[in-house]
């Protein structure tokens, strides 16, 4: 165990320095285009970390990313590739809206919130459902149902949000609001930022979800099918039930980004509110090598980024948003680099034994 | 002048010497046979040889001249090629696909005609009698792949060949075929490097052999004024007995026992290795042994045996423990007292990226004395693993070492340990010693043996004849898919045995 902890902790001692490097990679392109590099980390500092609301809006931009990101490690874990996190929040936001509906005599807060965190996690729950049913039945791929159902779930919900439960006072395409009660409340100390306690309570799920798969029985069979599948059979293990449970919770878990979203900021659902929360959690979890811990920092530093590149197109000069967006990048290729050195070594170490 | 010299040549990681000091020479147009446990460094220093990874200190000298060998590329522009245990091919490609990859001739589109019109040539000067060269390499048999990839070397225009433990995946017929093939590569001016457990193999087929312990070479000896003894012993660094010459207890009336596991009338359809009307009883306190050329039934029997769940279209009977088991899961089976030891250790028994602790737990990670309620109890799991390491002497001896970095004769023993380790009634144990080192062998018979003298019944699946022989009660012999013939101890003829194994009659 204290061999594991030292080496994911040298991991990310690694991560880190590939950050760093992807900085000053990108860094020195701004000095190129003729902007003072000091000036951009100072516009990145500030901008992510200089105000409580700019701290609580970096927490904003990190939460879905959690979310998504554990999505796509969960069923990782398993061998199975989610791309479908997108249309399994996008559900689960629009059965969070509903829950508002359905549950408007609700008087109580804790009550009102469960239950719309339920419904969430269950309609993104089911969707994810779908693709590991099918993998399991069908032998179809995953990577291709859920990139389908990705489409499908944004026609279903604009259908139930402009049919069903349109809000009749506005000229959006966005739900009716839900009453008060639902309402998650920020932090005083965020000036505004649309994030509170849910972000501590996002964090103790990932602890959880780490915990689950690394000391269950459910977890171990998980991991065992997704590094040997034969192995896992010869054993006993049922690969259709372990496909479709990780595609359930991952799915699940995606879906609790409509809590994030309509309970905390929006309060209704809105057709394509989701800034591709789904794809870019599968860099987020690519980055964070299908480790569900490293989940919380990889989503952090993309939090961090997308905040900053808002902030740089607005506050300088001669950095537009699109090159904003290079810097972004750099900077993941730098920590993704790290995976890299990981693999080399790795294939070293293979080839000795 | 040698056409290959290892001199003082070390090769370190860390602080660990893979090789030491190492020095051998191999004659021209010689088969010079390699052979050390697992773990001695002979994978390390074909390695080097191959560019794989750079020697620390001494030299290399191909056809007398030094090289530094900067990668495999290189290597093969010297004349280096080598057959690896597990093949280097794609599956899908055609053999002809396959052999010129990477020199394929033509520049903008490959000239197949031309490759096919020069591998024909060498195939017939070689004799290696081949023909499928459009056929997918999934659909040969693995005896077929093998002579894929010594054709790959010729094409290459190899001098010096390795092998690296050939005829592990072999049936008997494949073997011979096999070795009159490096007879004649041999007599055409080739080079030949065969790495290997088996001494017999060795003794039988090389002219000269080098024996590695521990990083360095014990010695070189010419084959033919050397013998077996000689060789384990320098192997192992001790005398070393080759028949299991411990106790064998007899039991009384062991005849009318009741049988633990009862086939009757089995017949499988609808898999590459049906089986048709198989019946057999297992009794305590007995070894059952199942030969059969690869490929006859004995892997569809021990599947469906270890999980019947996962076969459809099975007629006939199956019951174990008193109960019938049609359709059972295997942790039903395992819950009855069945243990597996899995035909494929590296496919079928083990997460190479995972560590001992979380190997040890395959199949038992719904054990009651490791998961409670659903979640496991890993200090309880490394106690295990750790009784494990010491009883079965599992090296590296660390239960936080992934299973991908220890020798496949640790691997077994791993392996075997984790089926014991529940202290089963039935064992069903396939190719238990396959790729194993001789000191491994010997422990991993005594500890099936031990099962046996205590009561258990155990299955023992196995393409080495001798082994059945040294351990069985009685043998079966497999044959396309049924039962040809039966013999008990007393019976036991490995002329009479391969016989039946290849469709005569007993």
């Amino acid at each position: 165990m204290k061999n594991t902890l030292s080496a994911s902790f040298r991991s990310f001692l690694r991560a880190l320095a590939g950050a760093a490097l992807g900085l000053g990679a990108g860094l020195w392109v701004c000095k190129l285009v003729g902007e003072s590099p000091w000036k951009v980390l100072q516009v990145l500092y500030q901008s992510s970390f200089g105000s409580g609301y700019d701290f609580g809006m970096t927490l904003f931009y990190t939460a879905p990313l959690i979310l998504t990101g554990l999505a796509v490690a969960i069923p990782l874990k398993a061998g199975l590739f989610n791309i479908g996190a997108e249309g399994q929040l996008t559900c689960g936001a629009l059965a969070a809206a509903w829950a508002g509906v359905i549950g408007a005599g609700i008087e109580s807060p804790v009550l009102a919130i469960t239950f719309a965190s339920a419904l969430a996690f269950l309609a993104g729950g089911v969707w994810g459902l779908i693709p590991g049913f099918l993998k399991a039945r069908r032998g179809s791929h995953e990577v291709i149902t859920t990139i389908m159902l990705n489409f499908i779930a944004a026609g279903v919900t604009a259908y139930f949000t402009l049919y069903t439960i349109k809000d009749p006072l506005s000229a959006q395409a966005e739900t009716i609001p839900l009453p008060e009660v639902f309402h998650l409340k920020p932090f005083a100390a965020f000036n505004g930022a649309p994030m509170g306690w849910v972000f501590i309570a996002l964090v103790v799920l990932a602890i959880m979800v780490h915990h689950l798969i690394w000391n269950s029985a459910w977890g171990y069979s998980l991991k065992a099918l997704g590094e040997n599948e034969t192995a896992a059979e010869t054993y006993g293990i049922s690969r259709g039930g372990a496909w479709m449970s990780s595609m359930f919770l991952a799915g699940g878990v995606a879906g609790l980004v409509g809590v994030v979203e309509v309970l905390g900021n929006a309060h209704r659902f809105k057709i394509g509110f989701s800034a591709d929360y789904g794809f870019v959690g599968i860099a987020v979890a690519l980055v964070a090598r299908g480790n569900l811990l490293g989940v919380l920092p990889s989503a952090f530093l993309f939090g961090v980024l997308q905040k900053g590149s808002a902030s740089l197109d607005l506050e300088t000069e001669k950095i537009t948003r699109d090159l904003s967006y290079l810097i972004q990048g750099l900077i993941i290729l730098g920590v993704s680099a790290e995976g890299l050195w990981e693999g080399l070594w790795k294939l070293t170490r293979r080839n000795h034994a | 002048m040698s056409a290959l010299e290892f001199r003082g040549v070390s090769k370190r990681f860390g602080n660990f010497y893979a090789n030491r000091n190492l020095s051998f020479q191999v004659e021209p147009g010689t088969i010079h046979g390699l052979i050390g446990e697992n773990g001695a460094g002979k994978s390390t220093a074909m390695k080097s040889l191959f560019g794989i990874h750079a020697i620390d200190e001494g030299t290399l000298l191909v056809a007398g001249k030094p090289v530094r060998i900067r990668n495999p590329i290189h290597a093969m522009k010297l004349g280096i090629g080598m057959v690896h245990q597990h093949f280097m091919l794609a599956g899908t490609e055609t053999v002809l696909d396959n052999i010129i990859l990477g020199h394929e001739p033509g520049f903008l589109s490959i000239h197949r005609d031309r490759a096919l019109a020069e591998l024909e040539k060498i195939s017939k000067t070689y004799g290696l009698d081949f023909q499928k060269w459009m056929s997918p390499v999934d659909e040969l048999s693995v005896g077929e792949q093998q002579r894929v990839e010594i054709l790959k070397l010729l094409y290459q225009r190899s001098s010096i060949l390795i092998l690296d433990e050939p005829t592990a995946v072999l049936t008997p017929q494949e073997v011979q075929e096999l070795f009159a093939n490096l007879k004649r590569l041999k007599e055409e001016g080739k080079t030949i490097i065969l790495i290997s457990h088996k001494l017999k193999e060795v003794l039988a087929h090389t002219d000269s052999v080098t024996v590695m312990r521990r990083g360095e070479s014990v010695g070189t000896r010419v084959t033919s004024s050397t013998h077996e003894d000689e060789l384990a012993q320098m192997m192992v660094g001790r005398a070393v007995s080759f028949t299991y010459e411990g106790e064998r207890k007899i039991f009384a009336k062991s005849d009318e026992s009741r049988p633990v596991l009862k086939v009757d009338r089995l017949s499988i359809s609808g898999v590459s290795e049906p089986l048709k009307k198989v019946s057999f009883e297992l009794r305590p306190a007995e070894i059952l042994g199942v030969a059969g050329v690869q490929g006859n039934g004995q892997t569809t029997l021990l599947r469906f045996l270890s999980n019947p769940s996962r076969f459809r279209g099975v007629e006939g009977e199956y019951r174990f423990a008193g109960r019938n088991r049609m359709g059972s899961h295997p942790d039903e089976l395992r819950k009855a007292g069945m243990a597996l030891v899995p035909e494929d250790r590296l496919s079928e028994g083990l997460l190479m990226h995972q560590d001992l602790t979380e190997n040890f737990l395959l199949g038992q990670h719904r054990d009651p004395r490791f998961v409670k309620n659903g979640w496991i109890d890993r200090s309880a799991v490394r106690f295990r693993v750790e009784r494990a390491i010491r009883d079965y002497d599992i090296r590296p001896p660390y239960s936080t070492v992934w299973a991908s970095r220890m020798s496949g004769g640790n691997q077994q023993k791993l392996v075997i340990a984790r089926a014991l380790d529940s202290d089963p009634s039935t064992l069903l144990v396939a190719h238990p010693t396959r790729g194993v080192d001789v000191g491994a062998i010997e422990r991993i018979h005594e500890a099936i043996m031990k099962e046996r003298n205590a009561g258990k019944s155990i299955v023992l699946f196995s393409s080495e004849l001798d082994e059945l022989m040294d351990l069985s009660d009685r043998i079966v012999v497999f044959y396309n898919g049924s039962i040809a013939a039966e013999f008990s101890r007393r019976e036991f003829d490995s002329w009479t045995l391969g016989r039946v194994m290849g469709g005569g009659s007993k």
